[in-house]
């Protein structure tokens, strides 16, 4: 049987904090992970990931965020709506929230489970993370994995 | 007396991108672009092995997400001279056409046509009358009364759970909409379809690449194997899909995007005299038949058309010093020398001397953007679409010609009217038609090729750097849904000495150069502000309906503020 959960990490790769999804989804990658759980590198594709949200009943997402917050702040947030994402996600405009008005339009919104990683700015280059960030990585890379052993495989989402 | 407007980011685009204009009477007196963010791929790339290139520039962009891979490993395969096998070449052009029939679909439903199509208008409209005109232009099965009047349903209960997401912010209702009810309705119908079809169509980049988004490429060839029988390998059903995925794909574009390109165009002809743009065109040319070297053999051709004339088309050679360089006079770089580089000897030393954030107004006076200013031997040129349609019908090419004049013929508009904001939209929707072709073409090819035993489909000698060169200069260059795209590298001890990029948007939307020639202002100068009590918004839409040099912006907007909504995405912005 296919699996159901997904986790999948936005961001740029080239844009240091701003790919803080990205570098979460290959670390989890290469930890391994529970065997009912998928993950992917979303880039920053917005439309392109259409099918993955189709395909799995339940996603978590991880992505950066600008909300003023600082650098490094983890939040977990059960996003409904497009309007539910926070303002300023990441810089990829054709991105997070256009895909899920699309999903909305199209009826099919799997449940999602979204972490943001709060980050100091866009301008960054180059594929590293700063060190804030980078300290709080073990403990993102906990929190999502905790999070998808508690969505156990059997149990179906609720709504 | 001018007023400064400021419009920034413009949306819908890729990366982020501002737009400076002063006003007087109404009027655009003159207008600034700059690009405000910057990665510094170049930086990232020094020092890393060039075979591994690829993958960090397939990071540019998350829409063409491709596009760059593609470049890059022509740029290192032409340094050290692989000539990859013809399974590869075919792999590549068939996961390159199935990028254009994705992005040039996504791109007119989803980034441009709310800015001709009103959403709520449409739920007006007679179900019965609007499934006779959607026969009438079409033969496409999803067409009866019924099936608009569920639509018109579900979209009227869309719109009363006050959750309009990606509707929200429009202009429904705005004068600027021309077309009667049915054909938003059919306009809002496809745009649902196309967001469905989309989903299938990337999964021919998924089973070549392995992944999508950013599937994999590979130095000297592609980075999968042929083996029919077995099940974890590129096999005789995956192959099968890929051959449905690409006549699905065609039968789309030909049934649906063009006849509703069509009937759209029909109400807008006004914007074949809007837009005009620089004039100058340029295409590199793409979708190689006898390898990259042989640039005859492309099906896209490639070349340079000045001051739109089109019984001329000039020659480009993108390894001469002086055909393409890049200047940065008023850009935030500094040069060791002066005057322009070519990509061979290009710079990328970021000096920023912009004003400290958060700011009003650039001072245009001083440079003010982290884009070049690349030209082609002096001349700002224009990328996309409508450079290479334009470059294929002047070349004399008869597919070009064909669907060209057919498209002239339909709408009653003389050739000029190509020059235009629907002159470029057409493009789009003409070249979809060529290499949806061309992609069943290759398809056709390739399974020849495998049936006769050839399923080489990569050349791997040359991987090994002990056969390497001390140093080597290659040019990698694709034609991108965008606009002409080329990579250029220096392989020196085994290593990336130099790598520089000119993108599609650096050519569409650069500074202005040092003999202050080509910027905004030539293009948009004498555009009506629309006079409503909001000008800030209402400037917005015209200028960005109007924005002509590139194969970006066209749009109104649809957000708060200043904030735009410019149809389509900017490839990146640098």
């Amino acid at each position: 049987m296919q699996n159901r959960l997904l986790i999948m990490g936005i961001g740029n790769y080239l844009m240091g904090d701003e790919g803080v999804g990205v570098h979460a989804a290959e670390r989890l990658q290469q930890a391994g992970l529970p065997a009912h759980v998928d993950v992917v590198d979303g880039g920053t594709g917005g439309f392109h990931l259409l099918s993955y949200f189709e395909k799995y009943p339940r996603v978590i997402l991880v992505d950066a965020t600008l909300d003023g917050n600082p650098a490094g702040t983890i939040r977990l947030i059960k996003p409904r709506f497009a309007s539910d994402f926070p303002k300023a996600m990441s810089t990829h405009d054709i991105g997070l929230k256009d895909m899920m008005s699309s999903l909305q339009l199209l009826g099919q919104i799997p449940e999602i489970h979204l972490f943001v990683v709060s980050i100091a700015t866009i301008q960054q280059q180059g594929v590293e993370l700063t060190p804030e960030v980078e300290a709080i990585m073990p403990g993102l890379l906990n929190k999502i994995t905790e999070l998808a052993n508690t969505l156990e495989p059997e149990q179906e989402p609720a709504g | 007396m001018s007023t400064r407007i400021v419009v920034d980011p413009i949306t819908r685009i890729e990366g982020h991108l501002r737009i400076e204009a002063d006003i007087e009477n109404g009027k655009i007196k003159d207008a600034y672009s700059s690009g405000t963010m910057v990665r510094l791929l170049e930086e990232i790339l020094k020092g890393r092995d060039p075979l591994d290139a690829w993958a960090y520039v397939g990071r540019v962009c998350g829409v063409c997400t491709s596009i760059h891979s593609l470049a890059s490993v022509r740029c290192v395969e032409d340094a050290l001279g692989i000539v990859v096998p013809p399974n590869a070449e075919l792999v590549r052009n068939i996961m390159n056409a199935a990028l254009y029939m994705h992005d040039h679909v996504v791109h007119f439903y989803h980034l441009h046509a709310m800015d001709w199509v009103d959403v709520v208008n449409a739920l007006k409209a007679d179900p019965k009358k609007t499934s006779e005109l959607a026969q009438s232009i079409s033969h496409w099965p999803k067409s009866s009364p019924g099936y608009f009047s569920d639509l018109q349903k579900r979209i009227t209960k869309f719109v009363e759970s006050g959750q309009l997401g990606i509707f929200s912010n429009g202009y429904w209702g705005h004068p600027a909409y021309k077309l009667p009810a049915e054909v938003n309705l059919i306009g809002l119908a496809h745009y649902l379809e196309a967001l469905e079809w989309q989903k299938e169509m990337v999964k021919v980049q998924t089973i070549f690449g392995g992944k999508n988004p950013h599937p994999n490429y590979l130095v000297g060839g592609i980075a999968c194997a042929i083996s029919t029988d077995d099940i974890s390998g590129l096999n005789a059903e995956r192959l099968a899909y890929v051959g449905q995925l690409m006549n699905d794909g065609k039968k789309f574009i030909e049934q649906v995007y063009i006849p509703d390109l069509m009937a759209i165009a029909s109400f807008y002809k006004d914007w074949g005299a809007i837009g005009g743009g620089l004039g100058n065109y340029m295409a590199y040319g793409d979708f190689p038949t006898n390898g990259y070297r042989d640039v005859a053999s492309y099906k896209f051709p490639q070349g340079v058309i000045l001051n739109k004339d089109i019984s001329k088309v000039m020659d480009v050679d993108m390894r001469k010093d002086d055909e393409i360089q890049e200047f940065i006079d008023n850009s935030w770089y500094e040069y060791k020398g002066s005057g322009g580089l070519h990509p061979w000897k290009g710079e990328s030393k970021i000096k920023y001397t912009g004003p400290k954030p958060p700011f009003e107004n650039l001072d245009t006076t001083q440079k003010y953007s982290y884009l070049k200013t690349p030209r082609w031997k002096g001349n700002a040129v224009e990328v996309g679409p409508l450079a290479r349609v334009l470059v294929g019908y002047a070349r004399g090419r008869e597919d070009f010609k064909a669907v060209v004049d057919k498209a002239l013929t339909d709408l009653n508009v003389p050739v000029t009217a190509l020059f235009s904001t629907l002159g470029r939209t057409a493009a789009r929707g003409l070249e979809s038609v060529l290499v949806a072709q061309w992609g069943l073409e290759f398809y056709d090819q390739l399974i020849e090729n495998i049936k006769k035993g050839d399923t080489r489909m990569a050349e791997s000698k040359m991987r090994d750097s002990s056969n390497w060169p001390d140093k080597a200069l290659g040019v990698g260059h694709a034609e991108a849904p965008r606009g002409a795209l080329a990579h250029w590298i220096n392989i020196e001890d085994e290593k990336i000495a130099n790598y520089q990029l000119v993108v599609p948007t650096t050519w569409n939307a650069s500074p202005r150069d040092a003999k202050d020639r080509y910027r905004l202002m030539k293009q948009l100068s004498g555009i009506h502000q629309s006079p409503t009590p909001n000008s800030r918004l209402k400037f917005s839409e015209r200028y960005i309906h109007s924005t002509p040099a590139w194969p970006v912006l066209y749009t109104c907007m649809m957000k708060k503020e200043n904030t735009l909504t410019a149809s389509a995405y900017w490839a990146n912005n640098l």
